[in-house]
């Protein structure tokens, strides 16, 4: 519903409406024309005007200490006939709006002791009291009440947040204002883990202590920013490995601490969904995100993206990018194997081998119409590699990488696509590392197309593990007041999806 | 005068502030879990006790330890140092654990010298021997640090005809903060904090050709 009043900022041309009103309101104590044009003029004023009707029915000032990030709040008035209206709070929420965006820690006002109907207000605005002047309105001889609110950083609409992830193998650090994506820094332990076929948890969990400092140093260079400036850390706290994310947490709780500023405790997988926020400046929904990583591969159907996340399916095994590294190996190709398989399947013939399609049989579908099973598929591509060997054949590499990968994506689309269909959602995010995979992208949007389904893919270097996705999640519960989590969470590999933040 | 930081995760979880060489306030978790839990807040409130102190020196226990907590109190140290633009070092553990029996006790030497050891699970044993302090109150080691099996620990001290003076303390960062202090008198004091495993990660190379069908 919108509101019967307009507010916007003053000029000069106000004056004379607003002197009406001030002498109203104010019958013994009203501020001369002159002041008044002096403050509507003034440097660091504020001051804000509301009409209805085009009739000017209240107005506000703010006095801006920007060097000690401070405000006092100068005056308000509303005209008698608005009052009761909530003119008044919307005037004073305007006015706390500026505070914030000018980086003021604390505005203060004063109230007149008979005035408790504009006490109450304050006080459910987050001002308290702390301190009496004692006869300070004259000659009415009445008390004056300071009140001080307190603003925190966080409340700022672009704040400044640095973002840590370390739940697999990449180290992520990143910066955001806001939605304004200044600097995602990645290290990889990758290399580290080829020689084992996949990731080792220890292995990455090392690599992360290892990787954190240079990380971040690299990001702050990246954004041109310093520590002192940043309002807020988020660490991604889950799912993941758990070493791997103990890491991540302990480094973000000390900064926290040592920069003395709040800390946000982030959904990895929530992450990835909101990333698209960087390169929209907002996510639409309700979207349906597919995640496909080494670690994850998860159907979700986002209302909204801080409150409202559902998970319709999950991987029952293996997760898809899993899928790809163990099929590489049986075919002799390198970790990680999803390059690899797409590399060796490009002059191959997908409709060579009919692999099995997990969970789309109709009995399936029943129970797992939006969960994923590959651990069936990559037995079958083992056995056949077996029998070829067995009788002596040769292997077609290419065709059997060409047949693999069009079942996993096959399965992939077509379990998202329905979930869009089914839940009359028009969109489709796509995120995790394995959306690299070209072929993924290609049936994607073939099938999106047909469907009339809008599809996003993120930038590649937002798809894999990154630090920028936990700093805008946290930007974004900072923009929406969520307050800041406690120093007591831990690293959880099993978060559920719903939680989005912990407190 | 800035204060000290000192972290320490190879057991539980123990942080603590000092200012001049004095202990301004201590968090001791024995817990040798949830260290990720425990850290800042433990960091939180020692700073708590004194609002006004600058930290201007960090210093953590590099372990030897078992994996996964020792990287939370190093991780944290790192990024503690970096946001109030502190000094970090590194210490080994074991060597504080040395510093808190040899203060006081004349009786470990060369010929009985004192062993540290701390649980590496697995059935095996993190350990260190200690001659006595040098000058400048830092612990002489003269073995370890370094990771075995008791019996063959046991061996190995009859072999050198060694009987030694057993370690019962546990760390504390009180501990850490102080043998950082003498290392600094005598200009021992690394800026290394990188963390002492003493272990490869358990992994085993690619298993190719496992075999599928009957």
């Amino acid at each position: 519903m919108s509101k019967p009043w307009a507010i916007r900022i003053a000029d000069e041309n106000d004056l004379d409406a607003i002197m009406q009103i001030e002498h109203e309101c104010f019958a013994n104590d009203a501020w001369s024309a002159d002041s008044m044009y002096e403050e509507l003029t003034g440097a660091e004023k504020y001051y804000i005007v509301s009409y209805r009707d085009e009739h000017l029915v209240g107005y506000a000032g703010l006095n801006k200490l920007p060097t000690v990030h401070q405000s006092e709040v100068q005056t308000i008035a509303v005209r008698p006939a608005a009052r009761g209206t909530g003119l008044g709070r919307d005037l004073m929420e305007h006015l706390l709006a500026e505070a914030v965006r000018s980086d003021c820690r604390e505005v203060f006002l004063e109230v007149r002791a008979d005035n408790e109907v504009a006490q109450k207000l304050y006080l459910s605005l987050g001002f308290e009291q702390i301190d009496v002047r004692k006869r300070y309105y004259q000659p009415d001889d009445v008390d004056a009440i300071v009140m001080r609110a307190q603003l925190p950083a966080a409340a700022k609409a672009e704040p400044l947040v640095l973002g840590i992830e370390s739940s697999c193998d990449e180290t992520g650090v990143g910066i955001v204002r806001g939605t304004t994506l200044l600097a995602n820094v990645i290290s990889s332990s990758m290399d580290l883990h080829a020689r084992f076929g996949g990731v080792v948890p220890e292995v990455a969990a090392r690599a992360h202590l290892e990787a954190l400092l240079p990380t971040l140093h690299e990001a702050l260079a990246t954004a041109k920013v310093s520590l002192e400036e940043i309002d807020a850390v988020a660490v991604a706290n889950g799912p993941g490995l758990a070493g791997a994310l103990m890491v991540g947490v302990g480094a973000a709780k000390a900064l926290a601490v040592s920069l003395n500023k709040p800390i946000y405790a982030v959904n990895h997988l929530v992450g990835h969904v909101g990333v698209d926020i960087l390169e929209r400046g907002e996510l639409e929904t309700p979207t349906i995100a597919l995640l496909v990583s080494g670690g994850h591969t998860s159907l979700l159907l986002v209302r909204n993206l801080l409150d409202d996340v559902e998970l319709l399916g999950e991987t029952i095994d293996d997760a898809a990018g899993e899928a790809f590294d163990k099929v590489a190996r049986v075919l002799g190709l390198k970790y990680p194997g999803g390059p690899e398989i797409d590399k060796a399947a490009a002059d191959g013939d997908a409709n060579a081998i009919r692999f099995p399609r997990g969970l789309m049989l109709p009995k399936d579908m029943e129970k797992h119409r939006y969960d994923f099973s590959f651990s069936g598929l990559k037995t079958a591509v083992a056995r056949h590699v077996e029998v070829l060997n067995t009788k002596g054949e040769e292997v077609p590499i290419a065709d059997v990488a060409a047949s693999f990968r069009e079942a996993v994506v096959d399965v992939l689309v077509s379990k998202a696509v329905n979930a869009c269909l089914d839940h009359k959602v028009p969109r489709l995010l796509l995120g995790g590392g394995v959306i690299a995979n070209r072929r993924l992208r290609e049936v994607a949007q073939q099938r999106c197309e047909e469907n009339g389904i809008e599809l996003r893919i993120p930038a590649l270097s937002l798809c894999t593990d990154n630090g920028a996705m936990i700093a805008a999640i946290g930007a974004q519960l900072i923009a929406a007041g969520r307050k800041q989590s406690s120093l007591h969470f831990g690293a959880d590999s099993t978060l559920p999806v719903t939680k989005v933040q912990t407190i | 005068m800035g204060a000290t930081l000192a972290i320490d995760t190879s057991a539980g979880t123990t942080v603590a502030l000092l200012r001049n060489g004095q202990v301004v306030a201590e968090a001791n978790y024995g817990s040798n879990m949830g260290h990720a839990e425990t850290i800042g807040t433990a960091i939180a409130e020692v700073l708590a006790a004194a609002p006004d102190a600058q930290v201007i020196s960090v210093v953590v226990g590099r372990g030897p330890a078992p994996f996964t907590g020792l990287r939370i109190g190093i991780a944290a140290a790192m990024m503690f140092a970096e946001g109030a633009k502190a000094q970090l070092s590194g210490v080994v553990s074991l060597d504080a654990i040395a510093l808190l029996e040899l203060e006081g006790n004349s009786k470990i030497s060369a010929a009985s010298p004192l062993l540290v050891t701390t649980d590496a699970r697995r059935k095996e044993v993190y350990y260190a021997i200690y001659s006595g302090l040098n000058p400048h109150g830092v612990p002489i080691r003269v073995d370890g640090p370094a990771v075995i099996k008791p019996a063959v620990l046991e061996e190995m001290l009859i072999d050198k005809n060694i009987t030694p003076i057993h370690a019962t303390k546990t760390i504390t960062a009180v501990a850490i903060a102080k043998l950082a202090e003498a290392q600094l008198r005598d200009g021992s004091l690394s800026h290394d904090v990188t963390a002492l495993y003493l272990r490869q990660p358990d992994a085993v190379e690619g298993q190719f050709g496992k075999k599928v069908s009957g």
